[in-house]
């Protein structure tokens, strides 16, 4: 190799060396040290009483079952609000980035739509109580004020928490969701939707003969964060009380840090994050091949 | 932008069109008004009920409720919990001996009785927590406004450094023809799919072991540990991420190679080149990374939560402390939520044009 090509690999190298170092470091590294603790019963990071237990870990969850309750609770209320969550996700950016493109760029309206987008999830949890807090609700007083509701919704029950939380979340996320179904609408072939229009479809056969089978890549990214995101929810769920009492707020990210961090039972979530999470990673390795695929029939 | 869009879509207007134009403007007119309504509402109720009382907080209120005076027959006890009082900081001000255990089921005026002290200061005192609730509260905090400033020192180093590490990266990475490029890039975007909670307790294990080797490090309070924790916590924001990787990637490899060719005949070295040339050429992708990274960094729970102490932390953490596991004062909390997300709404709305940029150049990169 010519030494002028071999000096700039090396300044390359020399470029890429701060990130690649922290990505080593925060990504590679605690995967090693977290490896031998796995079969180990380590209770935090500061045991010294620590014994080898081989795969005891790995079969806790089938064999404890308190353990096995609470993490299928856990579970389920996860997946059910991912369920939710998506389809939120879809009925808010697609909705509005339809709508946008139909009607032309209103920066306006996507100021207002990328707002919530400011607001923390920690802040979203709060916001949340205070419109539907059971007695203290705005949303709540304002609409047993006009007679239109019965009994309070109550963001902290079962069923709030599986209908509402994923609205409000919908909601935050809208301009972010909008923004990549947008990006996704722009980049179909104008001649197809011309094509459509001057054929005579209807509207709702241009959506689904034209637009919806050239955005396929486009809706499984907006899927796959989706997942990813309803399963890394962790700030709105403390500010709804998860560590300060709330059963319904436990899902599985609640549960992992309560193990990991509160309970004295590092090895054992350590084990269950793996059990948990290595099975998402490969839904969304999958789905990330799915979507690369169907970018090259594109 | 938002011209190309326009005319992208501009068609020769006939009858039906033209009805069918209308009517979609008119749509967008109500969807306009609906969403405003959904969007500023939450806004304007959690100002409305940071002044609301916990014993009002049933009611519904639309305006914040008329101030009271105080009522020096209130029992001590049950004022303080009602406005977050601190009873040594009601002692100090009124020179009772921090010792002295005042009774709580003592009303005031006994208080002001036993110890000498005249209504009026009482009054004056206490009238301030009643009126401005949550805010007085908060802000007489001492821990409140360092918090803010730990945020805002995280937020702005964290996006300086997010964007020098990514334009370092992003150079090197730029054209993705060598096998080690697209390798580095390809593990890069890896991260896109590995759920955070899947390192989140390994990593917590590792920062903290290596954060006990510091010297002084247990010394709670010290200048060293908050440091080590700022550090701490700075360098998660620091690493690469799939959209700095793909932003900066893309944008540096689509400079074309006449102009580093056309440095290099006039005699520049590289680095000459990146930062005389390419540098000033960056402001586009920097103006996208730190619109998306000034709400990342800025709302954080996380990342402070687990490795910051709580009397030396972020502002989001310290809201959290003021959620108890029996009673929270709510009133705090809406103020202090509302102070965190005033500054992002005042950036967001000052350069909404940069975060619109930002948040379609992120999306189309995505």
């Amino acid at each position: 190799m010519p030494t002028a090509e071999r000096r700039r690999h090396l300044q390359n190298w020399v470029l890429l060396s701060p990130q690649l170092i922290l990505f080593i470091v925060l990504t590679v590294v605690p995967l090693f040290i977290a490896l031998p603790m796995l079969f180990t019963d380590i209770g935090n990071f500061r045991d010294t009483t620590v014994h080898y237990i081989g795969i005891d870990n790995f079969t806790q969850l089938f064999r404890d079952p308190r353990l096995a309750a609470e993490y299928k609770s856990a579970v389920v209320r996860t997946a059910r609000f991912a369920v939710a969550n998506i389809i939120m996700v879809y009925v808010f950016g697609l909705t509005l980035a339809l709508l946008m493109y139909e009607v032309g760029f209103k920066g306006g309206l996507f100021t207002l739509i990328y707002m919530p987008m400011m607001i923390s999830g920690f802040a979203l949890g709060f916001i949340a109580i205070m419109l539907f807090g059971k007695t203290t609700g705005v949303v709540n007083q304002v609409l047993q004020e006009l007679g239109l509701l019965q009994a309070p919704i109550d963001i902290k029950s079962a069923r709030g928490t599986a209908l509402i939380l994923p609205i409000l979340v919908g909601w935050q996320y809208a301009g972010y969701n909008m923004a990549i179904f947008l990006s996704g609408l722009l980049a179909i072939p104008k001649e197809t939707v011309e094509a459509a229009v001057v054929d005579g479809a209807s509207y709702l056969q241009r959506l689904l003969r034209v637009y919806f089978p050239q955005m396929v890549p486009t809706m499984v990214i907006v899927l796959t964060f989706a997942l990813m995101g309803s399963f890394r929810l962790f700030d709105q769920l403390a500010a709804l009380g998860a560590f300060a009492g709330n059963e319904e707020a436990q899902f599985l990210s609640v549960f992992l840090v309560r193990y990991g961090f509160a309970s004295n039972r590092l090895a054992l979530a350590l084990v269950i994050s793996i059990e948990t999470f290595l099975p998402l990673m490969l839904i969304a390795l999958f789905l990330q091949y799915v979507q690369r695929r169907l970018s090259y029939e594109a | 932008m938002a011209d190309s869009l326009m005319t992208e879509l501009a068609r020769p207007t006939t009858g039906s069109i033209r009805r069918r134009r209308r009517f979609l403007r008119a749509t967008i007119v109500v969807v306009f008004v609906f969403y405003a309504l959904i969007t500023l509402i939450p806004f304007y109720f959690l100002i409305v009920r940071s002044f609301v009382p916990t014993k009002k907080t049933t009611e519904l209120w639309l305006l914040p409720p008329p101030a009271e005076e105080v009522d020096l027959d209130a029992k001590l006890g049950g004022l303080a919990t009602f406005l977050n009082l601190d009873i040594q900081q009601f002692k100090a001000r009124f020179g009772i001996p921090p010792e002295e255990f005042v009774k709580p089921q003592w009303s005031l005026r006994r208080i002001g009785e036993e110890y000498g002290i005249p209504e009026e200061e009482l009054r004056d005192y206490l009238n301030p927590f009643i009126r401005y609730a949550g805010w007085f509260v908060l802000l007489s905090d001492e821990l409140f406004v360092p918090a803010l400033v730990r945020s805002l020192v995280l937020t702005v180093a964290g996006i300086v450094g997010r964007n020098i590490l990514g334009i370092l990266t992003g150079t090197a990475l730029a054209g993705l023809r060598y096998r080690y490029q697209r390798a580095i890039h390809g593990a890069y975007m890896l991260m896109l799919v590995i759920p955070p909670l899947l390192v989140l307790l390994p990593q917590y294990v590792m920062v903290q072991s290596a954060l006990a080797l510091i010297p002084n490090y247990e010394v709670m309070g010290g200048l060293t540990r908050q440091a080590a924790q700022i550090l701490a916590v700075l360098v998660f924001y620091l690493s690469p991420t799939p959209l700095s990787t793909m932003l900066f990637t893309a944008f540096i490899s689509s400079i074309p190679s006449e102009l580093e060719d056309a440095a290099k005949i006039d005699g520049a070295s590289r680095w000459q080149y990146l930062f005389y040339i390419q540098g000033p050429l960056m402001r586009i992708p920097v103006a996208s990374m730190t619109v998306i990274s000034i709400p990342g960094i800025w709302n954080d729970f996380l990342h402070p939560f687990l490795y910051m102490d709580n009397s030396a932390t972020t502002i989001l953490p310290l809201i959290n402390t003021y959620l108890g596991t029996f009673s929270s004062n709510y009133q705090v909390i809406y103020a202090g939520v509302f102070i965190s997300i005033l500054p992002l709404l005042i950036v967001y709305l000052s350069f909404r044009r940069w975060f619109i940029q930002g948040a379609m150049a992120g999306a189309i990169k995505g």
